[in-house]
């Protein structure tokens, strides 16, 4: 690969020196002259029940608060905190998807622990504290659903008119006839096979987990403007939302970006906006301040969609994958949100992996009375690599094939469709990355080694492999705008809309443009700011840096497209001669003029030497685009006038879908159930790395949301639907000495198609090393696990009930 | 009694403030003092986001201590690191090492990074491990932090020896 | 409801331990006590009133100390820090079941800030000082303006949450009796993740001679509502050579003394099963530990 400057170097990240001294600005620290603190009052005693009675009158008596706000005193509109349907074209989302809003600002209708019942302004957190204890709330309980097949009972309680038997999704018959996606003919092919395995998985309710809580300001200013300060992944969209709830022009809406101390999916959309910008409404002129306790994220913000994952697959002897039939339910939560994301997306990861002969893939979820599924990086694919991943090994045992052997010969390839049938896959270095895998742990050996053991301590080794997409066109809208101003004096604004949650994107992006301009990082500024940006659709689906960074890469070649056409007409040389080099425009073929050589405006109007030499420096062209002098003596002017400012509009053309390979060593003590991962090597098919650094950060992170989901994460609730894990004291990630050694492994063979050559890694690490865990362990014990996470407690049960291999 | 006037000394600089003995140091540093590098993050002492340094030697959780009991206590927050506008050797670390993710860990992080060293200055990856424990990051897996605390082990010791003379033990 | 502040309260400062049972037998139980403070605050949060008065331990220097009385034992102040245990050789040399415990507890914060006593005195039946301490034995010391009282700490936790402090009493010490160059200890626990709170837990005082065990104190927290003596499987080690046999037929004999539940850490089934795999190899580690302990009988 060709070396260059920026592209390629791990350089530090834009905003680290801020963040590393404390100086960095999140929501929390957003302080206002004449600010009151609101406080959203949640039902914390049921999960689901309607407000039978709910008097504010008491609360509304203490000293020093300012307002009492029911469901009446603030806007009744319904709406959804996903945007998916912002990513769609609105027939197709409202009556093909069947995507509905059915969230309040504050309900009578408590559909989860945690529902918001009313809200408190006060001059003080305490103040609205005291209030929101003396909110006197009656309840009629009703029935509590904790599964899809709880509430899809006959005569289960409905929880939304729109959703008979509160199915809240399945693919729609219109676009997926019998409500399948896939191709082929699935029940005659797997007739054929001459192996089938069939298993029923459960996949667990995790949490993102961010550690910046919740917080937010809203403003509602003298001149009738909404100010909003969040630190959501989807600025523009939740722009959007936040002017179409309050019945307000976007341009009366300002939201503030702050700095964003994790999102994970958990900021996809609205959280707690809404009330934040009900209360500033409330109290026009006052800036309102909302911040949550930690133990509200887990009851009151979005998880990961649990739930029952089915998959059936046929193979023959030679180990073809002849069909793949699947169903995934999933448990929606209390409101629709992401229901027509998620159970479509998991299928998509499915079909997108493996050549089956057939396939079919369903997926709806239904209501249950528990805070939301929505997005959690990943979308789908960690559940489906749990499953999937599992029952390919189950095959590979039976028929006596090497899990690595069986996975570069049947994996897709280049042309073969990608997540979205009629996408074909744009490149693929899979086979690279399981061959560098499979050596960095020692596959063949331990292997080997591990097929015979005895005593207490097991261990294993296990695979797994993965694909995903680098934005989520053309499923869902893909669309950056991206501005470059030129200063006058050649260094660069890049506006933008673009959302960094930690991952690194402001630094890829500067790393892109100060590539394409071919100047210094140092000095291009970039400026995310909602008045000013155009629109993005936001941090999801892996996209930021190919779809941001593609549109920051046109709107940078269009920059040089005006400095070129400007230093033609200059020049007197065709633009197919010029190009840009050491931050001049020169000929291709004739020397640059001589250091020491008249550069500024003021100098030509004095040597009158225009149009001599063959080149310019593109800080002369900046200068003369701004000061447009026109020479009083004789009338000429000194340039091309105009401010060099480019623009792109960027819809991509492709979604270069990125690959990976994950393996996991494990050792497991069969008398006490416990699992040590050892270590984890990922292998990721990154394209090329714009910055090789943040890309193995991404996959060692990722790896410790994905070893969570595996062995020790899940939101638990009693009988009651009342969580019994909303702290950190019990809902357990792994820690510093809980995380194996992991190594990272970039391949990089740059797609034909995308910027630079890149593919997305941001939502790679959670998903493999799920599937590469389980079949570790299933390695060193001979048990396959259907249940995430696989704690000791039911290693032990199998232990008991199957034996050891 | 139910207020008191306290001094709280931060950073090498002393404040009075006047405040209610529910007062968490964490409150009383973030929302009285306007010191906001220290965070938020649970409230409960699992996370150390809240994390500060006392003594130059111990991280104790901020929103589980009184504000009033720490009179008298020498309190340092990541704000508090640099030397004459020079990054301290453990935040350079950090930018160098890809520690910070969405940095929201970070305060929490280098102060733990400054005990574990004050106590222990050339630690074991399993020590570093071990004493990272209560500060929880869910951004980095943990890599690149401890990669941090050993390289600024390594720049602290070497300029350790550098200020005794150049002479090695 | 969820809050980020602490209730409003009055704030007790007593300047010593006089001034501070005199306060207690004023406000009994209106008030509760500040030590180390990484436990009283969340337990708070859940309550629906929370205590009016806080009286704080912080000027009481004189509770600040672990001292080591030869012939006698181990005398823990109740400021005494668990980092204070773990950094005192003689606990680590003489009593390493109450070493191990300190040594694996919380993280380096709570170290710093808890106390053993602060632990014992929540109740909690997971609790790994007081597994650690039932184990070793000893006495809880209490002052009360009716002078001092010594309780055993087999007498010292009456039911899940509740001691047998009175609330006009000032818990001042913990005292662990003296053990000899025979006598063995250790602790061992199983949680979900490193940093956690228990699931299970378990130690051991062992007094052994010639490969038999001559006394046994065996504590398991996580199993009933209280940490539990387990007098059964003491009863079966006295007096026994500790063989291979014997370890397994305590493994077995330890599950029909417990009653655990389930809970979000674990399940009461999971519990069982484990209970006498942890025995057993807390009973291995403390006799191959020390040297004058280790069983030449076992086969």
């Amino acid at each position: 690969m060709s070396e260059m400057t920026y592209i390629g170097k791990s350089v530090p990240k834009v905003d680290a020196r801020e963040k590393v001294t404390g100086q960095v600005i999140y929501a929390a620290e957003v302080h206002l002259p004449n600010m009151l603190y609101g406080k959203i009052v949640r039902c914390w005693e049921h999960s689901h029940a309607r407000v039978t009675h709910l008097d504010l009158s008491e609360a509304a008596k203490v000293p020093g608060v300012v307002k009492v706000l029911g469901p009446g005193d603030v806007t009744r509109k319904l709406y959804n905190t996903g945007v998916l349907d912002l990513m769609v074209p609105e027939d197709m989302g409202k009556h093909l998807l069947g995507d509905i809003e059915d969230q309040r600002i504050f309900t009578d209708h408590v559909r989860h622990q945690g529902d918001a019942i009313c809200g408190i302004i006060a001059e003080s957190e305490e103040i609205a504290e005291q209030a929101a204890r003396k909110v006197i709330a009656l309840y009629e309980p009703l029935p509590v659903y904790l599964t899809a097949a709880e509430s899809s009972q006959p005569g289960a309680f409905q929880f939304d008119e729109r959703k008979p038997g509160n199915m809240a999704f399945q693919l729609p018959e219109q676009m997926f006839p019998n409500n399948a996606y896939g191709w082929g003919d699935v029940d005659a092919e797997m007739a054929t096979a001459d192996l089938i395995i069939e298993d029923t998985f459960y996949v667990p309710k995790v949490k993102q987990c961010q550690l910046e809580p919740h917080a937010y300001v809203a403003f509602y200013d003298q001149s009738g403007r909404l100010n909003c300060w969040t630190s959501t992944q989807m600025p523009k969209c939740v722009h959007n939302k936040l002017a179409r709830l309050f019945e307000l022009p976007i341009s009366r809406v300002n939201l503030v970006s702050t700095t964003i101390g994790g999102g994970f999916g958990g900021r996809l959309g609205m959280v707690f906006e809404p009330e934040t910008c009900a209360m500033a409404m409330a109290v026009p002129g006052h800036p309102v301040k909302v911040q949550s306790a930690r133990e509200e994220d887990w009851v009151a913000s979005e998880s990961r969609h649990p739930g029952k994952y089915r998959l059936k697959m046929g193979f023959k002897n030679d180990g073809t994958p002849v069909a793949a039939d699947a169903h995934f339910t999933s448990d929606a939560g209390a409101y629709f949100s992401h229901s027509s994301g998620v159970p479509f997306t998991a299928g998509s990861w499915l079909t997108g992996m493996y050549k089956y002969n057939a396939v079919r893939y369903k997926g709806d979820c239904y209501y249950t009375n528990q805070a939301p599924s929505g997005a959690f990086r990943g979308y789908g694919n960690p559940q489906t690599n749990f499953v999937l991943e599992q029952i390919v090994d189950q095959a590979c045992l039976k028929l006596n094939i090497d899990p690595v052997e069986w996975r570069k010969r049947w994996h897709k390839q280049v042309g073969d469709d990608g997540w979205c049938i009629g996408f074909p896959y744009s490149s693929c270095s899979l086979d690279e990355c399981l061959d560098r895998g499979a050596e960095a742990i020692g596959w063949k050996e331990k292997r080997a080694r591990y097929a015979t053991q005895s005593g207490t301590k097991r261990r294993g080794i296990g695979v797994s492999v993965m694909n995903h997409t680098s934005g989520a066109m053309p499923m869902l809208l893909e669309h950056t705008t991206c501005t470059v101003k030129m200063n006058e004096d050649a260094s660069a604004v890049i506006t933008i809309a673009c959302s960094d949650l930690g991952q690194g994107s402001h630094t890829v992006l500067k790393q892109i443009a100060a590539e394409t301009l071919g100047m210094p990082m140092e000095e291009i500024h970039l400026l995310v700011n909602m008045d000013a940006a155009g629109f993005d659709i936001g941090s999801h689906a892996s996209r930021t840096t190919y779809v941001g960074g593609g549109a920051v890469l046109k709107a940078c070649e269009d920059v040089k497209r005006q400095l070129i056409g400007r230093a033609s007409t200059r020049l007197g040389i065709p633009v197919e001669e010029l190009e840009i080099r050491d931050r001049h425009v020169v000929s291709k073929n004739k020397p640059r003029r001589p250091e020491g050589a008249i550069e500024d405006a003021a100098d030509h109007l004095r040597n009158n030497v225009w149009g001599v030499g063959a080149s310019m420096s593109i800080k002369e062209i900046c200068n003369v685009g701004v000061y447009h002098f026109v020479n009083p003596m004789n009338g000429e002017a000194n340039g091309i006038p105009g401010q060099i400012q480019g623009y792109a509009s960027y819809f991509p053309s492709h979604n270069s879908p990125p690959f990976g390979a994950c393996f996991a060593e494990v050792e497991v003590d069969i008398e006490t159930g416990q699992v040590q991962v050892l270590e984890l090597v990922m292998a990721h098919d990154i394209g090329r790395a714009i910055n090789p650094k943040a890309v193995a950060g991404q996959l060692v992170g990722g790896s410790h949301q994905a070893l969570g989901m595996a062995l020790t994460e899940e939101i638990h609730y009693n009988a009651k639907g009342l969580c019994l894990t909303n702290s950190f004291t019990d809902y357990k990630m792994f820690g510093p000495l809980d995380m194996p050694k992991v190594t990272t492994i970039l391949v990089e063979n740059p797609d034909p198609v995308a910027p630079y050559g890149l593919k997305s890694v941001g939502e790679a690490g959670p998903v493999n090393p799920v599937g590469a865990t389980a079949n570790a362990i299933s390695n060193a014990l001979g048990i396959m696990f259907t249940e995430a996470p696989i704690t000791p407690e039911k290693i032990l049960l199998a232990i008991a009930a199957q034996g050891l291999a | 009694m139910k207020n008191r006037l306290i001094t709280l000394s931060v950073n090498g600089r002393n404040y009075r403030l006047n405040v209610e003995v529910n007062r968490t140091l964490l409150q009383a540093l973030r929302d009285d003092l306007k010191l906001v590098d220290v965070k938020y993050g649970c409230g409960s002492g699992e996370c150390g986001g809240c994390s500060v340094l006392v003594e130059g030697r111990e991280c104790i959780n901020s929103c589980l201590t009184l504000a009033v009991e720490m009179e008298g206590r020498n309190i340092t927050t990541i704000g508090g690191m640099m030397r004459k506008g020079e990054l301290h050797p453990i935040q350079q670390a950090f930018i160098d090492e890809g520690a910070i993710q969405c940095g929201f860990c970070t305060p929490g992080m280098v102060m733990k990074t400054a005990s574990i060293l004050a106590k222990n200055p050339c630690p074991s990856e399993d020590e570093i491990r071990r004493g990272l424990e209560g500060n929880i990051c869910r951004c980095t897996g943990y890599e690149n932090i401890v990669r941090a605390v050993q390289t600024a082990s390594r720049v602290m010791h070497e300029s350790d020896i550098q200020a005794a003379g150049g002479a090695r033990p | 409801m969820t809050s980020r502040l602490l209730a409003p309260f009055d704030l007790l400062t007593p300047q010593s331990v006089s001034e501070g049972v005199q306060m207690l037998a004023q406000y009994q139980s209106q008030v509760a006590i500040l030590n180390g403070g990484t436990a009283l605050w969340n337990h708070h949060r859940k309550l629906k009133h929370q205590p009016p008065y806080i009286l704080t331990l912080s000027a009481l220097k004189e509770l600040d100390y672990i001292d080591y009385i030869p012939g006698e034992g181990l005398r823990i102040g109740a400021k005494a820090k668990i980092c204070d245990l773990i950094e005192n050789p003689v606990v680590a040399a003489r009593f390493p079941a109450l070493y191990e415990a300190a040594y694996w507890f919380g993280n380096p914060q709570i170290r710093f800030m808890a106390t053993a006593m602060g632990n014992i005195l929540r109740a909690s039946p997971s609790a790994d000082c007081s597994c650690a301490i039932l184990a070793l034995g000893g006495q809880v010391v209490l002052q009360s303006q009716s002078g001092q009282r010594i309780v055993d700490i087999d007498d010292f936790w009456l039911s899940y949450d509740v001691t047998a402090r009175r609330c006009d009493e000032l818990a001042t010490e913990i005292r662990i009796p003296e053990t000899g160059s025979t006598t063995c200890s250790s602790f061992q626990r199983l949680t979900r993740v490193r940093q956690d709170l228990a699931k299970i837990n378990v130690a051991v005082r062992l007094e052994m001679s010639q490969g038999v065990c001559r006394q046994a104190r065996i504590a398991m927290g996580c199993v009933g509502p209280t940490t539990k003596r387990l007098t059964g499987v003491e009863q079966l080690l006295v007096g026994n050579p500790v063989t291979d046999e014997l370890l397994q037929q305590l493994a077995t004999a330890v599950k029909s003394e417990i009653t655990p539940i389930d809970d979000q850490r674990s399940t009461a089934a999971y519990r069982t099963q484990v209970s006498g795999v942890i025995l057993r190899r807390v009973i291995e580690r403390a006799l191959s530990a020390n040297m004058n302990c280790d069983s030449r009988e076992r086969s």
